[in-house]
């Protein structure tokens, strides 16, 4: 149920999505993530077209915190970040991250080696039910995320929107 | 680096086919970038047609995709800066021409005509010296740019020039 993949760049990370739907304490998780007593990443689902995308996210957000040069103040919070088009940080949480009305949540882990991971932690304070990865196409919302990266339609046609919208991530701060 | 990751998504974003940019380590300064599998570069492509014997005339219409291509790229004032038959690759299969750029390491953005006669001329040195009896297809190749690039007139005339000059005088930029 659970999606496991570990880093190609850094084979000692391994990164783990839980899908939720049926979300009850979407609020009281927030708050929970703002102040940092969740060890994870709370993500909109509908934003996510494909779990590469966390991929490339997680794996740009590991590799910042090895050279110290992330832009928040935690790996979640830089991976959410690191989702985001554009360089602004609260806009990033509030596109990215979940809200107090979301029904549904993605949460991502990151083990490196150091800290154990202890899912049922997790699992047992989110009030919905986990569901497989393979429900994410349902709750994606296509028109949301191709306003949000402003996807041109001359480039839909060369590509995925999944390339479109790594290519948009990772060349984010050289732009 | 940071220049050929601007370079690729600039063709991205204008529909260009170019590799997907996967990740970028300024560290190392290295670019991820998709893998584009079973794919041959269109050197490979003209040599084998050339060497078979084949009917050369798909070699035509390969000269026209390539034309409408550059003209697609150079209307977005991107200069690719190396552009030879092995920087340009051919998704499979293979009938469908379905054209790739590759490898921006000496692109730059210019909205002048003098800096795409260069990129074009630089080409048509490449071509005619790795592809002997090509220049019908560069002909082609030039034609379909013609039509297909809103800017192509003065872009032409500084292709002649250029020819006139040699390439050193116009490489200063």
């Amino acid at each position: 149920m659970d999606f496991t993949h570990r880093l190609e760049l850094f084979p000692g990370c391994a990164v783990t999505l839980l899908l939720f739907e049926r979300l009850r304490n979407a609020a009281a998780l927030r708050q929970k993530a703002m102040e940092g007593s969740i060890e994870g990443a709370l993500i909109n689902p509908a934003m996510i077209v494909d779990p590469f995308q966390i991929l490339v996210a997680a794996n740009k957000a590991v590799h910042l915190r090895k050279i110290g040069k992330m832009k928040t103040r935690t790996l979640y919070a830089e991976i959410i970040f690191s989702l985001s088009p554009n360089n602004n940080i609260s806009d990033a949480f509030k596109k990215f991250g979940i809200s107090d009305t979301d029904t549904a949540v993605l949460i991502v882990l990151v083990a490196d080696g150091e800290k154990t991971l202890n899912l049922e932690d997790i699992v047992s304070q989110v009030e919905g039910q986990q569901v497989s990865l393979d429900k994410l196409p349902q709750l994606t919302d296509t028109a949301k995320i191709k306003k949000m990266y402003k996807v041109t339609p001359q480039e839909e046609k060369i590509g995925t929107l999944l390339d479109s919208i790594v290519c948009r991530m990772s060349t984010k701060d050289v732009l | 680096t940071a220049q050929e990751a601007r370079s690729l998504l600039r063709c991205r974003r204008a529909g260009i086919s170019a590799p997907v940019v996967y990740f970028v380590d300024y560290v190392t300064n290295s670019i991820y970038l998709e893998d584009i599998v079973d794919s041959i570069t269109v050197q490979d492509h003209i040599n084998a047609i050339q060497q078979s014997g084949n009917d050369s005339s798909s070699l035509l219409i390969l000269a026209e995709k390539m034309g409408e291509l550059l003209a697609r790229m150079h209307d977005e004032d991107l200069i690719h800066g190396d552009l030879t038959t092995s920087n340009i690759l051919m998704r499979p299969p293979i009938e469908k021409l379905d054209l790739v750029l590759i490898d921006f390491g000496l692109s730059f953005i210019s909205g002048l005509p003098e800096d795409k006669g260069v990129d074009l001329y630089v080409l048509e040195k490449a071509f005619l010296s790795t592809h002997p009896d090509t220049e019908v297809m560069f002909k082609t190749l030039l034609k379909t740019y013609a039509a297909t690039s809103k800017k192509s007139g003065p872009v032409m005339k500084k292709l002649d020039e250029v020819r006139l000059r040699g390439r050193k005088r116009s490489m200063v930029g």
